[in-house]
């Protein structure tokens, strides 16, 4: 796994990358609650909402085709969620004459708008900071000590645990070249085995490690967070601009 | 299985999110500080074994592993998935961030069943392995199937567990094949 798949975009200078990542936690996830609870089959609204997650975006600056491309790889949820709408309410019992209407439409549309909306300010906020300053903005937003530091050290282990992956990954294809078969099944099990008993003994290595260096469950931090007047200004001004859409839009 | 943001009604995710901080307030609490290190890197295994793909039905199918996550962390799969959970959602966009709870109520459940499954039953191992695998995703698709319906999906999303079955049964096979596999090369991993 590349280390920047995570962050791909976080080292650029932006105006957003400069904020807090506490300031980007709370606002975009104050944002998510506005959107997501805005009620079904409104989609006057989207319009502004889209204004403003464009706006970011540029303020982030996020390549577009990034933006889009994140949005892709979660599509098949999405859409199958919106397709759903109207299928389970088919099988629901007699079909109804609303079920496929231009009110149903609205419904499924609101869901789609809503949920890349919340999927946009997602990849907003892992795109403009790094991925362990995210996590630090969690820990200093009071996220529980042991999930804490249980989450920085998954952030640690992921790299040695996929590269276990790659390396099983080629072992698998050399012995068994071609598409995995479904029939396989032994195969896969085997496969998901071994990269879970390698893992642990190479990240129980690491963690060995980690204490011989005096590693004492916390993490020291050479930069750290500062909340500044234009992080405040930040949140005010979010805050107030979808709260204005979702009041008045 | 894993929800988007905006898909299940306000209420019920906000409800679950704060179910969800309670139960990991309360495991904050009780988690021996030694374990932390382990349960980091099981939520890291999940999130890597998660990413194997493999070809069904012309589309493609990734590990959940619920059922194993149960089996070797009993009641502490929970925050393992929550974390693993949380990964996936800020890294691959899979599951919304506001979803973060009903997520890991639903996938947490399945572990949980997976656990008590694997503790109850009095089947052989590799039986029970299937039961932990196989209930593990249909009582989180089962969940998941209800929630939608409490957001006005209409009782006919529940038809959706016809599929889930399918999977679940692969999973079961995989779980067994797994845990064949943990007590044939290191029967120790299951008092790790």
């Amino acid at each position: 796994m590349k280390h920047d798949y995570l962050d791909k975009y976080s080292g650029l200078d932006s105006v957003l990358r400069r904020l807090d990542p506490r300031t980007k936690i709370f606002a975009f996830f104050s944002a998510i609650v506005i959107i997501v609870s805005e009620p079904k089959g409104e989609l006057f609204p989207f319009i502004f909402y889209s204004v403003a997650l464009g706006s970011l975006i540029m303020a982030g600056r996020i390549p577009l085709k990034f933006v889009l491309s994140r949005c892709l790889i979660a599509s098949p949820f999405i859409l199958m969620a919106a397709l759903l709408l109207p299928l389970s309410l088919l099988f629901s019992g007699p079909i109804k004459s609303d079920v496929f209407s231009v009110n149903m439409a609205a419904l499924s549309g609101s869901i789609l708008l809503k949920a890349y909306s919340a999927l946009i300010l997602v990849v907003l906020l892992t795109s403009t900071d790094k991925f362990h300053r995210l996590l630090k903005g969690l820990r200093s937003l009071g996220m529980p000590s042991v999930l804490g530091a249980m989450s920085a050290l998954m952030y640690r282990y992921i790299f040695i645990l996929n590269d276990e992956r790659l390396r099983t990954n080629r072992a698998r294809e050399s012995r068994t070249p071609g598409r995995l078969k479904i029939s396989r099944f032994k195969v896969l099990g085997h496969q998901a085995a071994m990269i879970f008993l390698r893992s642990w003994d190479r990240a129980h290595t690491v963690y060995q490690s980690m204490l011989s260096r005096g590693f004492d469950g916390s993490f020291p931090e050479f930069e750290g967070l500062a909340f500044h007047r234009r992080d405040l200004v930040f949140i005010i001004g979010f805050f107030i601009i979808m709260s204005v859409i979702r009041i008045y839009a | 299985m894993h929800i988007a943001d905006g898909i299940i009604a306000t209420e019920i995710a906000i409800a679950a999110d704060v179910f969800s901080a309670g139960v990991l307030f309360i495991f904050g609490k009780k988690i021996p500080t030694d374990d932390v290190p382990k349960m980091g890197l099981m939520a890291a295994a999940l999130f890597v074994i998660s990413l194997v793909h493999f070809p069904i039905a012309g589309t493609s199918m990734h590990l959940g592993l619920f059922g194993l996550a149960g089996i070797l962390l009993g009641w502490g799969a929970f925050p393992v998935i929550f974390i693993a959970l949380l990964f996936q959602s800020l890294i691959f966009q899979h599951g919304g961030l506001m979803s973060l709870g009903l997520n890991a109520v639903n996938m947490g459940a399945g572990a949980v069943a997976g656990y008590l499954i694997w503790k109850m039953c009095g089947f052989p191992e590799k039986v029970r392995a299937f039961l932990a695998g196989f209930f593990g995703i249909l009582i989180a698709a089962f969940l998941m199937a209800l929630e939608f319906q409490l957001s006005g999906y209409g009782k006919g999303i529940f038809y959706i567990l016809y599929a889930y079955v399918l999977v679940a049964g692969i999973e079961g096979v995989l779980t067994a094949s797994v845990i064949g596999f943990f007590r044939r090369v290191d029967p120790a991993i299951f008092k790790k």
